[in-house]
């Protein structure tokens, strides 16, 4: 089963709860996209140093907040990740993070285009 | 409801962002924080604007949801607080676990307006409700304690009866003033004018901080009221304010004891070549109890005519002598031993009274 990229009902949602206030929301989805970068960073520094308990937590901070926007593909490697994480052993730690690197240019280039299409 | 004050904590600027936009949306105010640490030291600044609700996440670096709620718990000054727990789909272990710690509630992290509106509705209504009770709880400990002070302080005035009285439910009708009848006991000394002017006032003082130091101690022992003590005399009397069935033999009682302990005082003295006696007239009747004096300066005393034929039969006694009238007589009769003592002319009474010198008690004393 694949997940999708994006998921438009995670952005229906926050744009139903803000009242429809597209301009918060896309303030929302920079937020998210600018804490992700620093989410995948941890990650990095986590992965390389063979830390795995140091992934568990940018890993579920990435996780819940990529839910949020509907990145659902990503959602589900850091799930998947996390839970590897806190077992404290992950052998393909690096291997991980760049699938969680493709996964989120892949989500912010679906929602930067979302943008452009509206 | 008004909006209340929510710190909201969170790591993720993602969450925190859209929770307190959803909460503006709601007309509550917010205060955020990236970690615990940072909340705790927020809510524990005292300058800083109370809180009335916490959302709290659970996974945070620094010190995550958890040992949050522990210490929040373990806090006197912030255990009240509401802690709402924001937690993604799957995170149901997690959210069991902060419940069974204290949490108030739990939130999905993107919530519907409505539903975070009737989270926080609930929990400030539990707090308000906690701080109110918390708040009388606090003001009738005050309360009581002021009410405590002040009785031991007045009961260094009064009598404790009459300090008990004060603060009691029915002190205000009982100071107004009633009917009752009671015993009364006068007491004064035989020669105390003679030995006041020759022995040194220093001597005559410590003469009569040592008599009522013994006598105040019987009188509470037998828990007489003490209407006032002047000089070498005093009168206190039984079955007011508190209730003693068997008051004409308490007074009685008092009075023998009394009459022991003087001659123990007096016998030391009698050796510094003062010789002092005590006499005691007792009578029982009807008398009006209550507040008696004026603005600035009252007194709880009794007015009647017992009370004055008291005071007659205490200047009538001899040396070591307790006269009791006939009524005090027929209402202790059983519990003393007493002879008649033949009819005095009385000053203030038109007819003579037939009196009785009390000897002792005819059994065990009552009321000690």
């Amino acid at each position: 089963m694949t997940l999708p990229t994006l998921d438009q009902a995670a952005f229906d949602h926050l744009l139903e709860i803000t009242g429809n206030d597209l301009g918060f929301v896309d303030e929302l989805i920079d937020t998210y996209l600018a804490d992700a970068s620093l989410q995948l960073e941890a990650m990095q520094v986590a992965a390389s140093s063979g830390d795995a308990a140091a992934l568990v937590r940018p890993a579920h901070s990435l996780k819940s907040s990529s839910a949020n926007v509907g990145a659902m593909a990503l959602t589900d490697i850091c799930r998947v990740l996390e839970a590897a994480a806190r077992t404290g052993d992950v052998p393909d730690a690096l291997e991980r993070v760049a699938d969680c690197d493709r996964a989120f240019a892949d989500a912010r280039a679906a929602l930067l285009a979302a943008r452009a299409a509206r | 409801m008004n909006g209340g004050r929510v710190l909201v904590v969170d790591d993720t600027p993602f969450n925190r962002r859209l929770l307190i936009r959803l909460l503006a949306d709601i007309g509550h105010s917010t205060v955020e924080a990236a970690d615990g640490r940072e909340a705790l030291t927020m809510l524990r600044d005292d300058r800083a604007e109370p809180v009335d609700v916490v959302l709290l996440d659970i996974v945070m670096p620094v010190m995550d949801g958890y040992e949050t709620l522990a210490t929040l718990k373990a806090d006197d000054a912030l255990r009240d607080l509401p802690v709402i727990v924001i937690s993604g789909v799957d995170e149901l272990d997690s959210v069991v676990r902060c419940i069974q710690m204290g949490a108030a509630d739990y939130l999905p992290k993107t919530v519907a307006p409505e539903i975070l509106r009737a989270r926080i509705e609930a929990s400030m209504s539990q707090k308000r409700f906690r701080d109110l009770e918390r708040a009388t709880v606090d003001e009738q400990r005050r309360l009581l304690a002021t009410i405590d002070r002040q009785r031991s302080e007045l009961s260094r005035f009064l009598s404790p009866q009459v300090a008990a009285l004060v603060s009691s439910e029915d002190g205000e009708a009982m100071l107004a003033g009633h009917r009752r009848e009671i015993t009364t006991m006068f007491c004064d000394l035989r020669n105390f004018t003679s030995f006041s002017e020759t022995a040194e006032p220093e001597e005559v003082l410590g003469f009569l901080r040592a008599y009522h130091a013994a006598m105040g101690q019987l009188i509470v022992e037998h828990e007489g009221t003490l209407e006032h003590f002047a000089g070498d005399g005093f009168m206190t009397f039984f079955n007011d304010p508190v209730l003693q069935p068997d008051h004409a033999a308490r007074a009685v009682g008092l009075a023998v004891a009394m009459r022991e302990r003087f001659a123990e005082i007096a016998s030391d003295w009698r050796k510094r070549g003062h010789v002092l006696e005590i006499g005691i007239g007792i009578a029982t009747g009807y008398a009006t109890l209550g507040r008696i004096g004026f603005e600035g300066r009252y007194d709880y005393g009794a007015i009647g005519q017992a009370i004055i034929l008291a005071a007659r039969l205490s200047s009538e006694a001899g040396p070591a002598e307790i006269l009791i009238a006939p009524r005090t007589y027929a209402a202790a009769e059983d519990a003393i031993t007493a002879a008649a003592a033949g009819e005095r002319q009385l000053k203030g009474f038109s007819r003579p009274v037939e009196v009785y010198a009390v000897s002792g008690m005819a059994i065990a004393e009552v009321g000690t």
